[in-house]
């Protein structure tokens, strides 16, 4: 009894770990308790989103029908994540009636100089959704 | 004169059902007949524990429409009907609303999200306890201790940016929370501020300026990030060992005392009263009942943390520094 809930926080909490290890999840968020701990949080992550189609390739901006899921895949740009925000934006761009072919999302994070301070983007991974 | 005596009768039942006081018969001015006289009971501290986390629920409302509602309605009746309080369902059904609302936005929930499921949970596995206070109490030292055991690993192992000052100049700069304390602390000018916030806005990948601006950091600020960076590793530090120690190498005082300087000192600067509010009510599920002085202090606490959250102190200050 004593033991049960302590054990699932380090379940919990160990798992966190190893998928910001693994996946990039943020160590904001997770259950690691890795928050005020790092500059590795919302506000310097993001997911940079190119839609692509004959004649067409343009950046978005995030739309607001979708930024939940691009909230969710900057703080664990995992595949299931990626591939969310990927049909999320399909779907939107058929509903304004505009061509799609591939949807090329790039999660990137801000590094700051250790003595400047100076902060650079820096891309992280690209994640390529060819619409079927 | 009848006597009125129903201060803390709400925590004076036993188990969930009324417990009248002996029934000592007073005589009423002017009226003849024998009045049961209730007594005050001494207040339970596990359960001032559950309804100071009942009330936590209540203040910081959490999870989508589907889960909202049923959160805070249980809360409320749980204030209300000692009963419902120490059900172990109701506790139950509160740790699953929460899982609930973590599953339902993943990953996106507050690290005191987790720790408020795994709390309600532990009521609830401690109201089925043969010893509930007992369990109670250490499920609360263990949950507390090893989220801080957590905390410092992030803080002192895993985070790159953390031991060398980093987080702390660039928040101190940049978050508007912080911004306040930075101008009342750290010495900065308003004008200092913007051009630092400015300076620190990220570029588009790729892109550099040719004069990029220098970022104004009075040694007051550097003193402050680094007493923030230092001063919040060895509180939570302390509060780890305080936590797990055993009791024989760590008294009960020293627990709490570790405890409430670290809720007095970083909810006077951290913007999440909800995870104050949570660890000091966790705190008073390690009391015993005739700790009374310090579940007083404990409220009183959580009393303090919610005027921390809800008045702008630093702007206030800073207002009245400027004339």
């Amino acid at each position: 009894m004593k033991i049960l809930a302590p054990a699932l926080l380090v379940a919990v909490a160990s798992s966190q770990i190893a998928l910001s290890r693994t996946v990039d999840l943020t160590p904001w968020k997770g259950g690691g308790f890795g928050m005020f701990a790092t500059l590795d949080h919302a506000g310097y992550r993001g997911v940079d989103i190119v839609v692509d189609a004959p004649d067409r390739s343009e950046a978005l901006q995030v739309p607001a029908s979708i930024e939940l899921a691009v909230a969710r895949a900057a703080a664990c740009p995992a595949d299931g994540m990626l591939r969310a925000v990927a049909e999320a934006v399909v779907a939107r761009e058929r509903r304004y009636q505009r061509p799609v072919s591939r949807v090329t999302l790039t999660f990137w994070r801000a590094d700051f100089d250790r003595a400047t301070l100076r902060p650079s983007e820096r891309p992280v991974r690209t994640f390529v959704y060819d619409v079927p | 004169m009848r006597p009125i005596a129903l201060r803390e009768l709400a925590f004076s039942s036993q188990g969930g059902t009324s417990v009248h006081a002996p029934a000592a018969e007073v005589e009423a001015a002017g009226d003849p007949r024998p009045v049961p006289s209730p007594v005050r009971s001494p207040v339970q501290a596990r359960d001032v524990a559950m309804c100071l986390t009942a009330i936590a629920l209540l203040l910081r409302p959490m999870g989508p429409w589907f889960v909202r509602p049923a959160i805070l309605a249980v809360a409320v009746l749980m204030i209300l009907s000692p009963a419902l309080l120490r059900s172990a369902l109701a506790w139950g059904a509160i740790a699953v609303l929460v899982a609930v609302r973590i599953a339902d936005d993943w990953p996106l929930a507050d690290n005191h999200v987790y720790l408020l499921g795994y709390w309600a949970f532990a009521i609830a596995l401690s109201l089925r306890a043969r010893a509930p206070a007992d369990t109670l109490a250490s499920s609360s030292r263990w949950l507390i201790g090893l989220a801080f055991v957590f905390a410092v690993l992030w803080k002192t192992m895993l985070s790159p940016d953390f031991l060398d000052g980093r987080f702390f100049r660039v928040t101190l700069l940049t978050d508007p929370r912080f911004g306040d304390a930075a101008q009342l602390i750290g010495g900065l000018s308003p004008g200092q501020l913007a051009a630092n916030r400015k300076a620190l806005a990220l570029l588009p990948p790729g892109a550099e300026l040719l004069d990029p601006p220098s970022i104004a950091e009075p040694a007051r600020l550097r003193l402050l990030a680094s007493a923030a960076t230092w001063g919040i590793v060895a509180l939570e530090a302390a509060v780890a060992l305080a936590m797990l120690l055993p009791a024989p190498a760590v008294g009960s005082s020293v627990r709490h005392a570790a405890l409430l300087l670290f809720c007095g000192t970083t909810y006077l600067f951290a913007p999440v009263a909800g995870f104050g509010w949570l660890l000091l009510a966790m705190g008073v599920g390690q009391l015993d009942d005739r700790q009374s002085v310090l579940r007083r202090v404990y409220v009183a606490a959580f009393l303090v943390v919610i005027f921390y959250g809800e008045i702008p102190w630093a702007g206030l200050a800073l207002d009245a520094w400027r004339g």
